[in-house]
């Protein structure tokens, strides 16, 4: 049992007591009234009451009635003071007739009431003035103060019609009842008051583990900063590295023709001077085609095209304007709609697709590359194939390692074969959450 | 969001909690009643006994009642007006008691006069006042004013009367012309009276004891009605035992007692015709004068009746007997109900109807003073030569105490006091002094 709790089972034990009061006094008065009626001593009664009491039938019906009106009116919690003066005031109406379907021979249950109203306040002012009130309202329901100004039947005028012991029974058990429910609510006002002192303490404990979690919370803080900080310098360090990337698969290769080529004509020079201004012609256009590739590069660094166009846009932008820069003939098709990838996905899709038109431009000698981009299942397919010259013996450079990575860092694959031209295939898992939305 | 809700669920709680409380005042109340499908049709019910109020069986016990409600519901048609018939009228305030404790007592009562004080003071009746203001077709001054007064408790009309009978003293004709002594006229006194007596009161066979006597069941409050006593008063707070036309009361009784040295006659002597004078109700005039219940009582003499002698302060007065209608305090049909009162108490055809059927007087002066009850009083063997104006005058003047709380133990204290100072020794005044002041206790401890 929580000890919060309490109070309340206390004020649940109190509600069932009264319950069970006011079915006693209810039933033992209609009892005697319906007495009275089938043994002929009606009119004895009316002149000994010298008032009409309700009939018998209705006693128990209001009473009860009333009881749970009472109950409902109890369980409602009110937030505003004007609203719970109203409740209160209505609580208290009810109580009285109640009180009055009883003859006035039960006042406890304005005890219900209080101890309901005592489980509101947390203060003491608030609370000791209401109590006040309702107190004096308690005191104003008993039945020998009313019945000095109002004839009012009492309720051992009912019970007369039993004999002297039965009646001397009867009123004890009533009495016994009546102190069960005062003992109940003092018993009330005690535990109420122990858990109020030990929930002071509880927040007191509860403050103190909130300013220990408060100071870890800002030691965690600093080390995250710190954590931050080297978390920054590894980016600086992988974007040096994906700039080494990007300079060796552009310029490192048109260097590498530029100074096989003059190699060459060192040697060529003096033995055929026209082969070797030939030779230098091709040299020219492919240190012409480095510095392209230096600029395309660069331009790849950045891509302009991603930051402000989705990826659909950008790669056909891309596609189409290869298409013009070349002559190559590019057909692609897209069937799928490229939305919700993450930046890093975006940007590696982009680059495969573009570093695969590349390799076919520049290695196979393509006139005509097909990019075919679907999404099967949990997977996003990148197709490309061009008509160039292929290769039969593989030998991975730069780029198709680098495209190779790229993939494994997304959990994707790569698949190439040089037989008909030259075909890659990437495949890429899609991750949680995008998945339907492509549809 | 959640606030809101709970708000709401609190609103549905207080909402079904005037619902209940609704219900609850509905059939508390009876107003649950009025509602068609529980029977709300205007059916009016009406309390009765079986028995004649005079206590003579006439067997007509329902006709008047039966012929006024015809014609009551001829006149508001929708209304349906019942009775509940065979309850004598010796159980009838214990079934109306009881009727009363279940909730379903009728609409309307008839209220015997012994028991008007204990349901009114019970709360049982319903206070006529408000009907009685907002009705213009009512008019209180055709009722006898003081059989009116007699449906009132603390000021309150609670009320109407139905029928009435005086208090009237009979006398034996034939003691009177035997002794030759002339029967006294309608304005007779205390004088009077003792004279007479004394006159018959006598051992006529010479045995040694008195076998002939003046009076029987003549009390000391018929001595103070006709001296103008008035022993208590409005709120019944005093006692007015020393006014000195009580002591005159007292010591008339005292006198008139003196004549029987100390015997106390009783009651059948009068029916055996040893008896010159007995006060009693006009009903039993009206029931023992018409043929043939004359013939089981007071045979063998002549009787005739007079109002009651007057004392040296007072007059010719006594008191009456009604029997009222009052409507049930928890009625929900008050304004039908309230229809039939009036009728039964002031309609011509039902007032008239009581010469008829009952005993009793009517209590509209119109319907005593007709030329249709002269002729059914005058010269009419059944009903002998009585005198209306006689009769008239004795209910308009009747005495009519005042009813307040405890008003039955009052007199009975007031009668234990009377009777004290009677029997004692002592000085009478000193005597009065103390019993009042018992008496004042007495009142007092019952505020």
């Amino acid at each position: 049992m929580e000890r919060r709790q309490l109070p309340n089972y206390v004020l649940c034990t109190m509600k069932n007591l009264n319950m069970l009061i006011i079915l006693y006094l209810a039933g033992v008065t209609a009892y005697s009234l319906s007495g009275y009626i089938q043994e002929c001593s009606a009119m004895d009664f009316l002149i000994r009451a010298k008032r009409i009491p309700l009939a018998p039938w209705k006693i128990p019906v209001l009473a009860v009635g009333l009881y749970i009106c009472l109950l409902v009116l109890l369980s409602i919690r009110c937030r505003n003071h004007l609203h719970f003066f109203i409740k209160t005031a209505a609580e208290l109406g009810v109580a009285f007739f109640l009180s009055s379907a009883l003859n006035f021979s039960y006042t406890g249950i304005v005890l219900l009431i209080i101890a309901d109203t005592m489980g509101y306040f947390s203060d003491m002012k608030q609370r000791l003035m209401l109590l006040t009130l309702i107190c004096a309202a308690y005191m104003l329901l008993d039945y020998d103060l009313l019945s000095v100004r109002y004839s009012i039947i009492s309720i051992e005028v009912c019970w007369e019609y039993f004999q002297k012991d039965a009646r001397s029974f009867l009123l004890g058990i009533r009495n016994v009842l009546n102190s069960l429910n005062t003992l109940a609510f003092i018993i009330y006002a005690i535990v109420l008051i122990l858990v109020e002192a030990y929930e002071k303490e509880r927040v007191q404990g509860l403050n103190e583990r909130l300013n220990t979690a408060n100071r870890e919370l800002r030691e965690a803080n600093q080390k995250l900063e710190e954590y931050a900080r080297e978390s920054e310098k590894a980016a600086e360090t992988r974007e040096r590295n994906r700039l080494a990337r990007e300079i060796h698969d552009t310029l490192g290769h048109s260097l590498t023709g530029i100074i096989t080529g003059i190699d060459a004509c060192v040697m060529l020079v003096d033995i055929a001077p026209e082969a070797t201004k030939e030779q230098l012609k091709a040299i020219a256009n492919v240190a012409r085609q480095g510095v392209k590739d230096v600029r395309r590069s660069v331009k790849a660094l950045r891509p302009d095209a991603l930051e402000t166009l989705d990826l659909k846009r950008a790669l056909i932008q891309m596609m189409e304007e290869t298409k013009c820069s070349t002559g190559v003939d590019i057909l692609y098709e897209i069937g799928t709609k490229l939305k919700s990838f993450d930046k890093d996905e975006e940007d590696i899709i982009y680059r495969i697709v573009q570093e695969s038109i590349t390799n076919a431009i520049r290695h196979g000698k393509a006139h005509k590359i097909w990019v075919r981009i679907d999404r099967s299942f949990q997977m996003l397919e990148i197709h490309i194939k061009d008509d160039g010259i292929g290769c039969s013996n593989i030998q991975k450079g730069f780029g198709l390692h680098h495209m190779e990575e790229r993939l494994s860092m997304l959990h994707g694959s790569l698949s190439y074969h040089g037989n008909d031209g030259f075909t890659v295939d990437a495949q890429i898992p899609i991750r949680w959450g995008t998945e339907g939305e492509d549809d | 969001m959640m606030e809101h809700e709970t708000e709401r669920k609190y609103g549905i709680r207080a909402g079904v909690c005037a619902l209940l409380l609704l219900v609850l005042w509905t059939v508390v109340s009876d107003v649950y009643k009025k509602i068609p499908c529980f029977g709300g049709k205007d059916v009016i019910t009406v309390g009765v006994f079986s028995d004649s109020y005079w206590e003579v069986q006439n067997g007509h016990a329902y006709q008047i009642l039966e012929d006024a409600i015809a014609r009551f519901e001829e006149q508001c048609p929708g209304v349906q007006v019942t009775y509940v018939s065979g309850i004598m009228k010796e159980d009838y305030s214990e079934w109306l008691s009881e009727q009363i404790m279940r909730g379903t007592a009728p609409d309307v009562v008839f209220m015997p006069g012994e028991h008007f004080n204990d349901f009114a003071e019970a709360g049982a009746l319903k206070d006529l006042t408000p009907f009685i203001e907002k009705d213009e077709e009512f008019h209180p001054e055709t009722y006898y004013t003081s059989a009116y007064e007699y449906g009132t408790y603390e000021g309150i009309q609670y009320a109407l009367p139905y029928e009435c009978a005086p208090k009237l003293m009979f006398v034996n004709k034939s003691i009177l012309t035997a002794e030759g002594i002339e029967m006294p006229g309608d304005e007779w006194t205390w004088d009077d009276f003792y004279r007479i007596c004394r006159q018959v009161t006598k051992d006529t066979d010479g045995n040694g004891t008195v076998d002939q006597f003046g009076v029987v069941g003549y009390t000391w409050e018929d001595a103070f009605d006709s001296n103008a006593v008035r022993l208590f008063d409005e709120k019944g707070t005093e006692c007015r035992l020393t006014d000195p036309k009580a002591g005159e009361a007292i010591a008339f009784i005292e006198r008139m007692e003196g004549l029987n040295s100390g015997y106390s006659v009783p009651d059948k002597e009068f029916a055996l015709g040893n008896v010159a004078f007995q006060p009693m109700l006009f009903s039993e005039y009206r029931a023992y004068k018409s043929y043939p219940l004359s013939i089981k009582k007071y045979t063998g003499f002549e009787w005739d009746c007079l109002r009651m002698p007057a004392g040296p302060a007072g007059a010719n007065v006594s008191r009456l007997d009604t029997l009222t209608v009052a409507m049930n305090a928890s009625t929900v049909h008050a304004g039908q109900a309230w229809e039939l009162m009036k009728f039964l108490t002031g309609d011509p055809a039902v007032q008239s109807e009581i010469f008829d059927y009952s005993e009793g007087v009517s209590v509209q002066k119109e319907i005593v003073e007709s030329e249709k009850t002269r002729v059914l009083f005058t010269d009419n063997p059944d009903t002998g030569n009585l005198s209306l104006t006689m009769l008239s005058e004795a209910v308009e003047q009747a005495v009519v105490v005042p009813r307040f709380h405890d008003y039955k133990e009052a007199v009975a204290e007031a009668d234990r006091a009377v009777r004290a100072i009677l029997d004692s020794s002592s000085n009478i005044n000193m005597e009065t002094i103390i019993q009042n002041r018992n008496v004042n206790n007495y009142l007092k401890s019952k505020q």
